[in-house]
């Protein structure tokens, strides 16, 4: 046996990679809108559920459906294998229209000009997956 | 009391797996206590960063130095831990709570991962397999649109640390420099970041003693020491990632010491990828905002530069074990300042800055930042 094989850790890698499965904090598309919360006092947008008051100005903070449109803020193709994902795979932050910035995954793996129109088309393994709108 | 650093010790950097993780730790402590000049006993409280630990593995070391009994605690501030445990050590001895505390940092990456770290699958891009080269290649990829960042200015950044990694008896990646179409050819990681653009995964370990004014000769006025957890990075804000978090810590630093970026003479700072160094140097105001790129092909910060950035060869030549980076940060700075870093000696080397950043988490502008400004008295 090699140094290092077999030899359990308590390393939490998730069930993508064999461990152990882990709640999911990603963000939700629900078929129409990427589904999370907004502030009522200075309506900062946020892609995740149950946090207890806005983040950026510690409003209360309401249920929100957000557009799956937006604009391309940066991309890359990455070229290594990383949990269940086989390269070249590509992401993105996207910033929704009215909406928070999230990270999805490419229908087609490019770089992409910053501001370059997407729309998030479903999930992908629960991973939002986007394209590129004409 | 005025905190100084009184001696510092590492281990060697590399793929140690046939090593214990505290055999690395007790070669840095022994180091470190024989360069303060001091016995076991002298100390009075241990801290140690570490991401990965193993947990417990600081009373696993405690069994080898025979401290029993010390307050001990371990932080994790991921790739800022072995800073933040440092700052701690500072701020304990500022405030009068010990007289003499041993900092300990550390990782063994390669018992863990076998490439790039696997990424939190409790964290919202982690799950989505973001991997850090990816994220660190988001920022790169928005710098090469905005300012027109090329991948000859990204590649000189590993160019010149792993040269500068040559002369480092204790680095992981001593054989050759590679050169700007070197880098450039060699696979790609997340585009623009190549494999030789990446750090190395590595074990290692750093000891830092911090205790107060003594007049030994040697010792090394910690000017400044500041310590920022992340910020929401606020996506109505045009800062990469990373940017703004080792912007706090460098304002708190500089106003701490009273001193402006050009006073520092050599400084080692988180190049955990060539972007990395890029953006910190901006946050760092030594070069402004989009001109950070222009640095290392200027030969600004070579070795034999203007303000020498990581003469040890940095995290893309020396190695990367999270907790083992930022004491071995501070042990470069000292050697430099000291005037002891042999074959590595920079020209001036009164003023010696170390900065650390560690992120990974989601929605956050970096989990923690430290920058630290030492100097020769």
């Amino acid at each position: 046996m090699a140094l290092g094989e077999g030899r359990p850790t308590k390393r939490r890698p998730g069930s993508a990679v064999g461990g152990l499965p882990v709640a999911d904090s990603r963000p939700v598309f629900d078929g129409d809108a990427v589904v999370g919360v907004r502030c009522t006092v200075c309506r900062y947008p946020v892609a995740q559920n149950g946090i207890p008051w806005c983040p950026s100005c510690y409003g209360t903070v309401e249920p929100a459906r957000f557009a799956t449109t937006g604009a391309a803020w940066t991309s890359t193709v990455v070229g290594i294998p990383v949990g269940e994902r086989r390269p070249p795979f590509g992401l993105a932050y996207l910033d929704l229209d009215d909406g928070p910035r999230v990270l999805v995954h490419l229908v087609e793996p490019a770089i992409l000009r910053t501001g370059e129109r997407l729309r998030i088309t479903g999930t992908d393994a629960g991973d939002l997956v986007a394209e590129v709108t004409a | 009391m005025n905190p100084m650093l009184w001696g510092v010790g590492t281990s060697d950097y590399g793929l140690q797996p046939e090593k214990r993780v505290e055999q690395l730790c007790w070669t840095a402590i022994a180091e470190a206590v024989a360069d303060a000049g001091i016995t076991p006993a002298d100390i009075d409280a241990i801290i140690v960063g570490s991401v990965f630990g193993p947990p417990g593995v600081a009373t696993r070391v405690q069994r080898g130095i025979g401290l029993p009994g010390v307050p001990m605690w371990t932080v994790e501030n991921a790739c800022a831990s072995g800073t933040s445990a440092y700052h701690e050590a500072v701020e304990a001895v500022r405030s009068g709570r010990f007289g003499c505390v041993l900092v300990l940092g550390v990782d063994q990456m390669s018992t863990l991962f076998s490439g790039a770290i696997v990424p939190e699958a409790t964290d919202p891009e982690g799950a989505s397999s973001l991997p850090l080269p990816g994220l660190y290649a988001l920022g790169a990829q928005r710098y090469v649109q905005e300012f027109g960042v090329t991948p000859e200015q990204l590649a000189a950044v590993a160019v010149k640390n792993k040269r500068n990694g040559l002369d480092n008896p204790r680095a992981q990646l001593r054989k050759a420099a590679p050169t700007i179409e070197e880098v450039l050819s060699s696979r790609m990681i997340a585009e623009p970041l190549t494999f030789l653009q990446c750090c190395p995964t590595s074990d290692g370990a750093g000891a830092v003693i911090v205790g107060g004014e003594r007049g030994r000769e040697g010792d090394l006025r910690i000017e400044a020491s500041a310590m920022v957890s992340g910020a929401l990075w606020d996506h109505r804000s045009d800062d990469v990632w990373g940017y703004a978090s080792v912007a706090r810590a460098a304002e708190q630093a500089y106003a701490q010491a009273e001193r402006t970026p050009s006073e520092i003479d050599v400084m080692e700072v988180h190049d955990a990828f060539t972007i990395g160094e890029i953006v910190t140097l901006e946050a760092l105001g030594v070069a402004p905002r989009g001109k950070g790129a222009e640095l290392a092909p200027s030969g600004h910060t070579a070795r034999d530069g203007v303000q020498p950035v990581n003469p040890s060869g940095g995290l893309l030549s020396r190695g990367h074990p999270l907790g083992g980076t930022g004491t071995a940060q501070i042990a470069e700075i000292a050697w430099q300042l000291r005037g002891r870093a042999g074959a590595r000696q920079v020209a001036r080397h009164r003023v010696g800055m170390v900065e650390t950043m560690g992120g990974g988490a989601a929605g956050m502008d970096g989990n923690a930042c430290v920058v630290t400004i030492l100097s020769r008295p």
